[in-house]
C-alpha cells in the first residue's frame, strides 16, 4: 500500500522529494499561489461577504466532491450525482410541501431514495461486472426518466423556508461550510485511522490483492458507493435550502466539477491513491477560482478555458509527479 | 392551370426567404435599418418571412384530420403543459375537426426525435406540428415530411432549411431589445446594469442577447458592470447575483435577464442581501417571478413564451389544411390575446396566486384542468 493517506508522518519527512512534495503539497500551493494572485489582482476577493460566498458555494460542491473522492479511492466513478441532487430537490419539495414540519420525512425518503441509488450502482459494479462509467450514467438516465414519468414535469411541492438556515451563517461562516468541514473530518479518520479507510485504499491499489488478503472487496465497494450517494443527497438538501425552488438545473456540472476538484487534489482516477483533505482543498480552488475568474467580469468562454488550462496542468503535474526517474 | 399554381407554390418555398427579402412589409422593415437587417441574418429571416405569405392550396383537404405533433416531452412544467394546451384544445376542436392526435415526446432531445418524426410520418398524418430540438438535426425531417407531402408548422423553434410551411413563435432580437428599451427608459437612459445571459451558443439566448446589445450599443450612458450567463437555471443565476451584489452592491441600478427562472433567483439574491431590488427587464416570466415582484413591489418588465403558442400552431395546420394562405413567419404576439409584455400595470392580468410557481401564463386551460394537473390549488 503505497497510498499518500497512509503513510506516517515521519515516513513522510524521510520519504521527502520534490516529486512527492508535488504529490502531497501540489494543490495546497497552487491554493496559496491562487489566494496570492487573487491579492494582487482582485483584492475584494478577501471581503467578508465575498469569502462567505465562496465557502458556501464550495461546501455545496464540496459535499459531493467528498463522496466522488471515496468512490475514485476505489477505483470507481459516480456520474449519477446530478440526477440524484435535482430528485433529492423534488422529494423535499414534494414531502415538504413548503412545511417546516414535513422537514425530517422528507429528509428520511431523500436518503432513502439515495441509499438505494447508491446500492444498485455498487450491485451493477461489483455483481454485474458493468464498468462505474457505463453504470453511474445508466443511473443518471434512470433517475432523470424515473423522476420526469413521476412528475409529468410538475415538480409541485414547495422546499420548507426551514431549510433555509443551512445556508445562512454561524459565526462569520455558512452553516453549510460547517457542515461540510465536520463532514471531511470524520471521514478523514475513518479513511486514517480505521481498518476500513485502509482496506478502501488496498481495494484501490490492487483489487485482486485485497481479496486475496481477505477483505471482502464488493462489501466495501458497495458501501462506498451508498455514502457516496448520501453525501450528494446531503448536498441536494443544502442546494435545494439555497434556491428554495425545485431547479431542474439544480447541481448542474458538479459531476464533473466534483470530479475535477479530486484530480487537481490529488486523487489518481485508478484508485487507491489521494488524500480526502487534499480533495477538499481541491474544491476550494475550483471555487475560489471560479468566484475570481466571475469578479474579475472574464467572459465565460474565457472562464472555461481558464478552468480547463488548470484541470490539465494539474494532472500533468502528478502525472510528471508519478514517472519513476 | 394547376401545374402553374403548384410551381408557383414550389418556386415560393424553395426561394426561401433571399428571394423573398423584397415582399416584406414595409412596417417591419422601417422598424430596422438595412444596416441591423444586414448584420443579423436572423432578424432578417424573420422580418422576410412574417412578410411572405405562403401558398398553401396544394395541402388543401377535406377533414377532419390526423394531426401529428412531434413535441419536446414533459421534461420541464412549460411543456408539460404545452402538451395539456394541445391535448385540451384538440378536444375542444372536436373529431369532425382533428379526429386523431398522433403524439411523440422527445425528451427534449434531438436524437431521439429524429426517429420519432419518421414514425409519425409513416402514419401519412395531414400536417406535422413540430418543436424542433435542434436546428440543424431536425433539418433533414422537415424536408422528408415536405417531399411526403405533409405540411410542416414548426412550432416555437426554429430549423435550418426552408421546407416547412410556417413557423410560430416570436422575434427573439426584439424581445431582446425590447426588455433593454424598457430598463433604459426605467433609468433615464443612464445608469450601471449588470446583464444575465442565457446559455452559451444556444440560438434563443444569443438571438435575444444581441437584440439587447444593439440597444446598449446605442445608448452610451448606460454602463454594463458586468455580463455573465446565468445557464437559465435560478440556483446558477442566484450564485452569480450573489457575487455580483458583494463586489458592486449598491452602484446596481438595472438588470437585464434573459429568463424568468433566473430572475427568480437574482431576485432572491437581493431579497437576502437586503438590498432593494432594481428595476428588472426579464426575457420571460413564471409565475412564481410574478409572485416575487408583486410580493416585492418590484418594478419590472417581462416578455413572453407562452406554451399555450400550441393552440396557434394547431389552428394553423388546421387553416393549411382549408387551403388558407399563412404567413411564413407568426409572432404569436400578433395572433393570440394575452400576449403583451407584462409590467406592474397589467401584473394581475397574468398572475394568478393559486397557481403554482412554475405555471408560464397566459394559460389557456380551464381552472378545473389546472387543478386536476395539480397546477392550481382549489
Amino acid at each position: 500500500m503505497s497510498s499518500v493517506g497512509q503513510k506516517s508522518l515521519p515516513v513522510r519527512l524521510l520519504s521527502w522529494s520534490p516529486r512527492s512534495a508535488i504529490r502531497r503539497y501540489g494543490v495546497y500551493c497552487s491554493l496559496a499561489v491562487l489566494l496570492l494572485i487573487a491579492l494582487v489582482v482582485r483584492p475584494e476577493v478577501y471581503r467578508p461577504e465575498s469569502l462567505f460566498l465562496i465557502l458556501r458555494s464550495a461546501s455545496q460542491l464540496g459535499m459531493v466532491a467528498l463522496g466522488q473522492t471515496l468512490v475514485m479511492l476505489v477505483a470507481g466513478l459516480d456520474l449519477s450525482v446530478t440526477g440524484l441532487l435535482v430528485l433529492t430537490s423534488v422529494v423535499i419539495a414534494q414531502i415538504g410541501a413548503g412545511q417546516d414540519s414535513r422537514i425530517l420525512p422528507g429528509l428520511l425518503v431523500s436518503l432513502g431514495f439515495g441509499a438505494s441509488i447508491g446500492l444498485a450502482n455498487g450491485l451493477l459494479i461489483t455483481k454485474r461486472n458493468v464498468p462505474p462509467f457505463v453504470a453511474t450514467l445508466g443511473m443518471l438516465v434512470l433517475i432523470r426518466g424515473a423522476q420526469s414519468a413521476y412528475t409529468q414535469g410538475i415538480p409541485s411541492g414547495q422546499v420548507p423556508d426551514g431549510l433555509k438556515v443551512l445556508n445562512q451563517s454561524l459565526g462569520p461562516l455558512p452553516v453549510s461550510f460547517v457542515i461540510w468541514i465536520a463532514f471531511t473530518a470524520l471521514l478523514a479518520f475513518v479513511l486514517y485511522a480505521t481498518p476500513f479507510g485502509r482496506r478502501i485504499y488496498a481495494i484501490g491499489s490492487n483489487r485482486e490483492a485485497a481479496r486475496l488478503s481477505g477483505i471482502a472487496v464488493d462489501r466495501y465497494v458497495v458501501a462506498v458507493y451508498i455514502i457516496c450517494s448520501l453525501l450528494v443527497v446531503g448536498s441536494g438538501i443544502i442546494l435545494s435550502g439555497y434556491v428554495g425552488y425545485v431547479d431542474r438545473y439544480l447541481g448542474r456540472g458538479f459531476d464533473l466539477d466534483s470530479i475535477a476538484a479530486a484530480v487537481v487534489g490529488g486523487v489518481a482516477f485508478s484508485g487507491g491513491r489521494g488524500s480526502l483533505v487534499a480533495a477538499m482543498a481541491g474544491v476550494l480552488l475550483v471555487e475560489f477560482l471560479s468566484s475570481l475568474l466571475l469578479i474579475i467580469g472574464m467572459d465565460v468562454q474565457a472562464q472555461l478555458i481558464v478552468k480547463g488550462l488548470v484541470l490539465i496542468g494539474a494532472v500533468a503535474l502528478y502525472s510528471l509527479a508519478e514517472r519513476r526517474p | 392551370m394547376k401545374k402553374t399554381a403548384a410551381l408557383s407554390a414550389l418556386l415560393m418555398i424553395l426561394s426561401g426567404a433571399l428571394a423573398c427579402a423584397d415582399e416584406a412589409t414595409p412596417a417591419a422593415t422601417q422598424k430596422y435599418t438595412q444596416a441591423e437587417l444586414d448584420a443579423n441574418p436572423y432578424l432578417k429571416s424573420v422580418v422576410t418571412r412574417e412578410g411572405t405569405k405562403a401558398d398553401t392550396s396544394k395541402f388543401k383537404k377535406n377533414g377532419p384530420y390526423k394531426i401529428a405533433l412531434a413535441a419536446q416531452g414533459p421534461t420541464n412544467s412549460w411543456a408539460a403543459l404545452f402538451d395539456q394546451e394541445a391535448r385540451y384544445h384538440v378536444d375542444q376542436l372536436g373529431k369532425n375537426k382533428v379526429s386523431e392526435l398522433l403524439y411523440a415526446s422527445a425528451d427534449g432531445n434531438a436524437d431521439k426525435q429524429v426517429p420519432e418524426v419518421e414514425d409519425l410520418l409513416s402514419q401519412n398524418p395531414d400536417a406535422l406540428i413540430l418543436v424542433p430540438m435542434g436546428r440543424a438535426a431536425l433539418a433533414a425531417s422537415v424536408d422528408r415530411a415536405a417531399a411526403q407531402g405533409v405540411p410542416v408548422v414548426l412550432c416555437a423553434s426554429g430549423v435550418d432549411g426552408d421546407s416547412y410551411v410556417t413557423e410560430i413563435g416570436t422575434n427573439l432580437y426584439d424581445l431582446g431589445a425590447r426588455a433593454a428599451n424598457w430598463l433604459s427608459d426605467q433609468l433615464g437612459g443612464n445608469g450601471n446594469i449588470l446583464v444575465m445571459d442565457g446559455i452559451p451558443g444556444v440560438d434563443t439566448a444569443e438571438i435575444a442577447k444581441s437584440g439587447a446589445a444593439a440597444v446598449w450599443k446605442n445608448k452610451p450612458s448606460i454602463k454594463i458592470l458586468d455580463e455573465q450567463y446565468g445557464q437559465w437555471s435560478t440556483s446558477e443565476a442566484k450564485k452569480t447575483a450573489e457575487q455580483w451584489i458583494a463586489k458592486y452592491g449598491k452602484t446596481i441600478q438595472g438588470i437585464w435577464s434573459d429568463g424568468g427562472q433566473m430572475s427568480q433567483g437574482i431576485v432572491e439574491a437581493f431579497q437576502e442581501a437586503k438590498l432593494p431590488v432594481p428595476p428588472l427587464a426579464s426575457a420571460d416570466y413564471s409565475n412564481g417571478l410574478l409572485r416575487q415582484v408583486k410580493d416585492g413591489n418590484i418594478k419590472f418588465s417581462a416578455g413572453q413564451y407562452p406554451n399555450a403558442m400550441v393552440i396557434l400552431c394547431i389552428d394553423t395546420a388546421l387553416k393549411i389544411l382549408n387551403g388558407e394562405s399563412v404567413s411564413r413567419f407568426i409572432d404569436f404576439r400578433s395572433a393570440m390575446e394575452k400576449t403583451q409584455d407584462v409590467n406592474t400595470s397589467n401584473i394581475d392580468t397574468f398572475f394568478n396566486p393559486k397557481w403554482s410557481d412554475d405555471v408560464f401564463p397566459p394559460i389557456f386551460l380551464p381552472d378545473s384542468k389546472m387543478v386536476e394537473l395539480k397546477y392550481m390549488t382549489k
